[in-house]
């Protein structure tokens, strides 16, 4: 346990220097891309004495490394700037923007968890067959299309000809948002006991998270069935067999525990990247998360928005990926016990 | 192959599904019709609130409907009184004295009164941004005369100073003031309100805020106590602007049924299928706005004034029309629906013959391969990159090399700032910003607007600066529009701009249950009001949702 602790400590130790260094690289590479982001927000019109007045308010007219001072003071005391697009603080905008992506990937994350491993085992099960041969299909195509052409497939199926599904945003019109808790809609309805916004919450989250969830969760169920298939002829398993212990139990207890290493390290990342992933999705189902903001706040070159979600989406990776080396540890115990 | 029980389980799992989807069509099949008399649309971002802050067509649009200003501009072009019911015009034409309309309620229940437009006038010129332009250049400042008695004192002479009075938004001065935020930038100020102003509005037009959703959409309610009254009964009760322009998310709302008006930002494609869904119509009209080829006047082969004319002769205005922006029409420097457009100015049409003459008396005649053309098109806006290429296609003729490049908006404003890094074309559309050719002349032509997107051209002529200054000065309408006229005469003779064409603004509405004021004006061969954001006051908006045919969802509120 001394070993898991130190060997914890060091991975925290490592994040800190590596979000340092991605402050500084995207802190540089926001700024040098061309564009006066002055201009850009006041537009063509606006006097150039007011211009000057907003750059000097966003210390631009200073050097990059008295601008980085100005930026990392505020970030480490939690005031990552204003938005020029909405107007108000970036903190401010990621408390209200963040819960919604949070919502829908932890529900893409669900379902990817979910299917990857009832398909994978499936497909290991039935090493072979039409099932196998099913899920190998389907997982051809669910790899093969991006997130937002599934998206774009979906709104055209479920918005058009069937439309038994809401494809606008996180709530209809007509049903009032609950009392803000934690900012996830299906979680708050839920504590609230609003059961009507909860279903709405609900519906509204099955499209966009889908879609999300499509590409790495074949991906995944791919991986599952290899280490698997791979694990089964081990001797240990034939041990087992020989010992007559119940299919099930040496599927689920001793072959699909260790065959999870691969699929868990790959949905750490996954996970992970979805949160940035998740643009195009939330931009065609209008969902007001902090990717799409991101997004924008790119494309009218907004430093602090850029500077901001890249940052959170940064600390977001490292510390998914320390808690996969956690699960790791626990899935693979000559992980916790090796020289770490 | 024996089914195990883990396929029981799936099967199970499957049923579920089954069940789960039969529960979601029940519950919309439980949908109850509501006669809620509501709009919605579509739009690319939420807006902004404060009308201190922007100048766009987005934000304009709900400017006009949350506030109001002492003038409003008719559908003809003309200015009608609004909060002003009556305003005099000193000789010396400086001072402006304004009689404005008693008992007017803002939103939250208070009087509008002069201190409320004095207090709009000086949060405007101190925050500079969005209209502020209009008002730091020419207005000294105004005072508060008597309860419903403002007056305004000119720095100089500005004859549209009544049309600039349209882009001055009244807010509430005590709502505005009890929502400040000490720590902002306007010393005993703080932030003017703005951060409070972003997702709540203090103004007393015909719709005022119930939600607004930064990223999704602005919920706007019908202010049933509007000094104005609502002699419309079928008027939207609300209308909800949706924050997003994603073409298959828009075709997809609009063929449930979910949406009354696209937004103005489809590709024409998307909204030729658009107007398939049944009970749709399209509407076209003209806001003024001018797609123009600024040209560098500064900058080699383009400081050629015989090059700029060849190239002004050599593209096919017609074939861009028809092709490429189909409604659009033919334009010079000042789109015909700005009041004060020369009507006997012919804009530059396809004639090789004189294009090639033109080329021949060009200083770079004979070594056009050592200066190519460099033409700029706006990443985003596709359409943009085919006029280039139609323009790369002719101007080949004439044995013109021209270099396509294409670029975000960033790099446009970046590159603009010198005439040295400005391109010698950029695609570029601008709109005026009141109803005048001279908001035009000034933002295009001026020498003060040199260095933004506003003006590529970098012309810095002393004499159409002075010509743009006499006019703007001059009280006599008459007087002034002829002195408009020989501007855009001396204008088109220096050639330092192609127009292309006056772009029609192209959106599908459903025309079963709404109309669409400016759609029926232009049915008519009526002129429709020139000045963005103005096409779009809900007020005179009739929905009739009894009248609604499939598909439709009923708005619920």
């Amino acid at each position: 346990m001394l070993k898991l602790r130190i060997f914890l400590f060091r991975r925290l130790l490592f994040s800190i220097f590596v979000i340092f260094g991605l402050s500084i690289v995207i802190f540089i590479i926001a700024r040098v891309v061309p564009g006066d982001p002055a201009r850009m927000a006041l537009g063509g019109k606006a006097p150039k004495e007011v211009v000057q007045r907003l750059r000097q308010e966003m210390h631009l007219d200073k050097t990059l490394p008295e601008q980085y001072f100005f930026w990392i003071r505020g970030v480490l005391s939690g005031d990552f700037g204003r938005s020029l697009r909405t107007g108000r603080t970036v903190l401010e905008d990621i408390k209200i923007f963040f819960p919604a992506t949070i919502e829908l990937v932890i529900f893409s994350g669900l379902l990817t968890v979910i299917f990857a491993i009832l398909f994978g085992t499936l497909a290991a099960q039935h090493k072979n067959t039409w099932v196998d041969n099913l899920i190998r299909i389907l997982s051809y195509f669910g790899v093969s299309i991006p997130a937002f052409v599934a998206a774009i497939i979906f709104l055209l199926l479920f918005g058009y000809y069937w439309t038994i599904l809401p494809v606008l945003g996180r709530l209809s019109s007509g049903i009032s948002y609950p009392t803000k808790i934690t900012g996830l809609l299906t979680i708050d309805s839920l504590i609230q006991g609003n059961f009507v916004a909860f279903w709405d919450a609900f519906k509204h989250l099955i499209l966009p998270s889908t879609a999300l969830s499509l590409g790495r969760l074949f991906q995944e169920a791919r991986i599952t069935r290899s280490s698997m298939v791979e694990n089964m002829h081990k001797e240990y398993i034939t041990a087992e067999r020989g010992y007559g212990i119940p299919e099930r139990i040496i599927m689920f207890k001793y072959l699909l525990k260790p065959s999870l290493i691969p699929t868990v390290s790959i949905m750490g990342l996954d996970l992970a990247a979805s949160f940035g992933n998740a643009f195009l999705v939330e931009m065609i189902f209008c969902w007001p998360g902090l990717s799409r903001y991101g997004i924008n706040g790119m494309l009218t070159k907004d430093l602090n928005v850029i500077s901001g979600v890249i940052i959170l989406y940064g600390t977001i990776f490292v510390i998914t990926n320390i808690i996969v080396d956690i699960i790791l540890t626990f899935l693979d115990p000559r992980i916790r016990f090796s020289n770490r | 192959m024996k089914i195990s029980k883990f396929i029981r389980f799936l099967r199970n799992g499957l049923f579920l599904v089954l069940v789960a989807s039969l529960m979601l069509t029940l519950s919309c099949a439980g949908y109850t019709q509501q006669d809620v008399k509501a709009v919605r649309t579509t739009n690319v971002w939420t807006p902004f609130l404060d009308p201190a802050l922007a100048i766009n067509f987005i934000n304009c649009v709900f400017y006009v409907n949350l506030y109001d200003s002492l003038i409003f501009p008719a559908m003809d072009g003309s200015l009608k009184p609004s909060l002003a019911k009556s305003w005099e015009i000193s000789e010396d034409g400086l001072t402006y004295t304004f009689e404005l309309v008693p008992g007017v309620k803002f939103h939250n229940g208070d009087e509008l009164t002069a201190d409320d437009v004095v207090f709009s006038l000086e949060r405007i010129m101190t925050i500079g941004e969005g209209f502020g332009y209009l008002f730091t250049e020419n207005v000294e400042g105004a005072k508060a005369l008597e309860k419903y008695k403002v007056q305004f004192k000119l720095k100089k002479v500005f004859a549209p100073f009544l049309s600039v009075l349209v882009r001055l938004y009244i807010l509430n001065q005590n709502q505005v003031m009890a929502n400040i935020n000490k720590d902002g930038y306007y010393e005993e100020f703080g932030d003017y309100g703005k951060a409070w102003l972003i997702t709540h509005d203090a103004g007393s037009g015909p719709y005022k805020v119930k939600e607004m959703k930064i990223q999704e959409f602005l919920l706007m309610e019908k202010f049933n106590d509007y000094w104005g009254g609502w002699e419309n009964k079928n008027a939207p009760q609300y209308v909800k602007e949706i924050g997003t322009n994603e073409a298959v998310t828009v075709r997809t709302l609009m063929s449930r049924g979910e949406l009354e008006i696209t937004d103005q930002w489809q590709s024409d494609e998307n909204l030729v299928a658009i107007d398939q869904i049944p009970n749709t119509e399209m509407a076209s009209f003209y806001s003024g706005t001018v797609m123009n080829i600024m040209l560098n006047t500064k900058k080699p082969p383009t400081d050629d004034i015989h090059f700029r004319k060849a190239l002004s002769y050599c593209i096919d205005y017609k074939k861009i029309i028809e092709k490429i922006y189909p409604g659009s029409r033919p334009s010079g420097s000042v789109a015909s629906s700005t009041p004060g457009y020369n009507p006997n100015l012919k804009p530059y049409t396809l004639d090789l013959a004189k294009a090639e003459m033109e080329i021949k008396q060009s200083s770079y005649y004979g070594k056009l391969d050592q200066y190519p053309f460099e033409l700029y098109w706006c990443s985003g806006l596709v359409d943009e990159e085919k006029v280039a290429l139609m323009v790369q296609a002719n101007a080949a003729k004439l044995g013109i090399k021209v270099d396509i490049v294409k670029a975000p908006w960033i790099n446009y404003i970046d590159k603009m700032a010198t005439p040295e890094t400005t391109p010698n074309g950029a695609i570029i559309f601008v709109a005026p910003s009141y109803a005048e050719a001279g908001s035009m002349l000034k933002s295009r032509y001026h020498s003060s607007t040199c260095g933004t997107t506003e003006q590529g051209e970098w012309l810095q002529d002393p004499e159409i600066d002075s010509m743009i200054e006499d006019a703007i000065s001059t009280l006599d309408q008459k007087e002034r529009f002829q002195k408009y006229y020989a501007i855009q005469e001396k204008i088109a003779g220096l050639c330092p701009t192609i127009c292309i064409l006056e772009k029609a603004d192209k959106q599908v509405f459903r025309s079963d249950y709404v109309v669409f004021p400016v759609a029926e004006l232009v049915k008519q061969g009526k002129p429709c009001n020139p000045i963005f954001g103005y096409s779009f006051y809900f007020r005179d908006f009739k929905v009739t949702p009894e009248k609604a045919q499939s598909p439709y969802a009923p708005f619920k509120p």
